[in-house]
């Protein structure tokens, strides 16, 4: 098992990933993607930071640049249901434009963002709230996640990520990579996304009704198989805690 | 005087080292520690030479814009001294020189200056209003050499804009008052704007610098708010 913390700190231009750069890691990470004319950057809706002004951005309701008749009957039912039950806005925002230009993009909580090539054939899981940006052929689709997902505080959906192109997703806190290869447990809060022939179950940490309760640790979730998980080393529900009793009242 | 910054960029500190005799000019709660020899007096002051009804009503404006009502000023008495100083919030902080043409400064970024930079507080107009951002922003001025502190939520970028750039208002720290701006909507038309989640931009006209900070405090307050318990009463 190896820990491979995430460098987000060089400028990137292969001929294989869309040119950009990731500053300010890992605690207040910008991204920022220069596009060339054809090249469209599809972002989480809220995220842009700034923008050469002859970018147009449009307003979409998916990272395909067509969807059909029910592709959005089933996305406006699952929007629904996503904002009752908690997670990403639905829409997206595409930018594109007919001379070359640069996008700033910036999620909304303190942490990290991570660039990832994906390729054909490859299977990237993400909590919901993770996906901050994509170029190139990405598809990013709701799973719902049952109950297991949503007592492991990840929320109802998780989103799965294939297609061919670079992805970039944020963290609260910085991000790190382990490679797993058999049974290994993650704090419930702390989980990024995963990849790989992984499936994970929730168990208690340990300590019984009285570990769940007081102890804060309540219920991990044990990874098993052989892949990568995304761990983030901040937690949310962490943050909460330790702000609602500094609050006035 | 030297301004260092260390811990940059989430939770920045300035260590300023005065020379016997020098002042520097600080928000009120900035301060972190000082030498023994630094001194601090408190007052409205703005210009110098404004008198009461001057200081009361620099005081006024700035308690408007998000400012605090009072200024302090660290002299080094008999020595060298050294003061240091931090934001409220955990971000990024960078020393700038304030140019003849001037420096436009979001309200609640400025941490210090040398006493010769004049700050003004000026009304932005309603589109800075409703953006939730303040109706309000400073402008620096000043004459000869002088040294200024500013202070962001997220880390600090500065980008040149050489004709046009829009950017998110929640996301502007200071820029050059060479450039022209203009608050208004990101896409084309309300619903647009309303989905895509971006509300206001600003569009910035001309050659200057702009400084923008890497998360937007408005909408992390809100992110994290949501999940906050309902207060009581």
């Amino acid at each position: 098992m190896q820990m491979q913390p995430m460098a987000g700190g060089m400028p990137t231009a292969s001929a294989a990933s869309v040119a950009h750069e990731i500053t300010h890691g890992p605690s207040f990470a910008l991204l920022r993607v220069d596009l060339q004319p054809g090249q469209t950057l599809v972002t989480e809706a809220g995220s842009m930071v700034a923008r050469s002004s002859h970018l147009t951005m449009d307003v979409k309701m998916g990272t395909k640049k067509t969807l059909g008749f029910f592709d959005m009957l089933i996305g406006i039912v699952i929007a629904f249901v996503r904002k009752v039950m908690g997670g990403e806005s639905f829409f997206v925002n595409h930018f594109h434009g007919s001379a070359p230009g640069s996008v700033w993009i910036a999620p909304q909580m303190a942490g990290e963002v991570t660039h990832r090539r994906i390729n054909p054939g490859e299977t990237l899981i993400l909590s919901s709230g993770a996906y901050l940006a994509s170029v190139g052929d990405i598809d990013v689709k709701m799973k719902f996640g049952g109950l297991k997902s949503i007592l492991a505080r990840e929320g109802a959906f998780m989103l799965q990520v294939t297609g061919n192109g670079d992805l970039w997703f944020n963290s609260y806190g910085g991000t790190t990579a382990v490679d797993i290869n058999g049974p290994f447990m993650i704090d419930n809060g702390h989980l990024v996304g995963y990849e790989g022939q992984l499936q994970f179950n929730l168990k208690s940490a340990g300590g019984g009704m009285l570990g769940f309760m007081a102890g804060g640790e309540g219920l991990v979730c044990e990874f098993n198989g052989t892949g990568r998980v995304y761990i983030q080393s901040r937690n949310v529900n962490s943050l909460v805690g330790w702000l609602s009793p500094l609050l006035p009242q | 005087m030297q301004i260092d910054i260390g811990y940059r960029p989430a939770h920045s500190m300035a260590r300023v080292a005065l020379n016997p005799g020098e002042q520097i000019l600080a928000e009120s709660g900035a301060l972190v520690g000082m030498s023994t020899n630094v001194s601090m007096t408190t007052g409205m002051q703005n210009k110098p030479g404004g008198g009461l009804l001057g200081g009361l009503m620099a005081g006024l404006k700035r308690a408007l814009a998000g400012e605090s009502w009072f200024r302090n000023t660290f002299t080094a008495n008999g020595g060298p001294g050294e003061v240091l100083l931090a934001h409220a919030m955990c971000g990024d902080m960078q020393v700038v020189e304030v140019p003849g043409t001037g420096l436009h400064l979001t309200s609640s970024s400025f941490i210090a200056s040398t006493p010769n930079v004049n700050i003004e507080t000026r009304l932005q107009g309603f589109g800075g209003f409703f953006s939730g951002e303040g109706a309000f922003v400073m402008q620096a001025s000043a004459q000869g050499p002088n040294q200024l502190v500013f202070g962001s939520f997220g880390g600090i970028t500065c980008l040149n804009c050489d004709g046009n750039l829009v950017i998110d208002t929640g996301h502007l720290v200071a820029w050059d008052s060479t450039l022209t701006y203009k608050v208004g909507k990101s896409g084309g038309g309300w619903i647009a704007s309303f989905l895509s989640g971006e509300g206001l931009v600003c569009h910035f006209q001309g050659q200057g610098r702009i400084w923008i900070q890497s998360r937007n405090p408005i909408a992390y307050g809100q992110y994290v708010g949501g999940m906050l318990p309902p207060r009581k009463g």
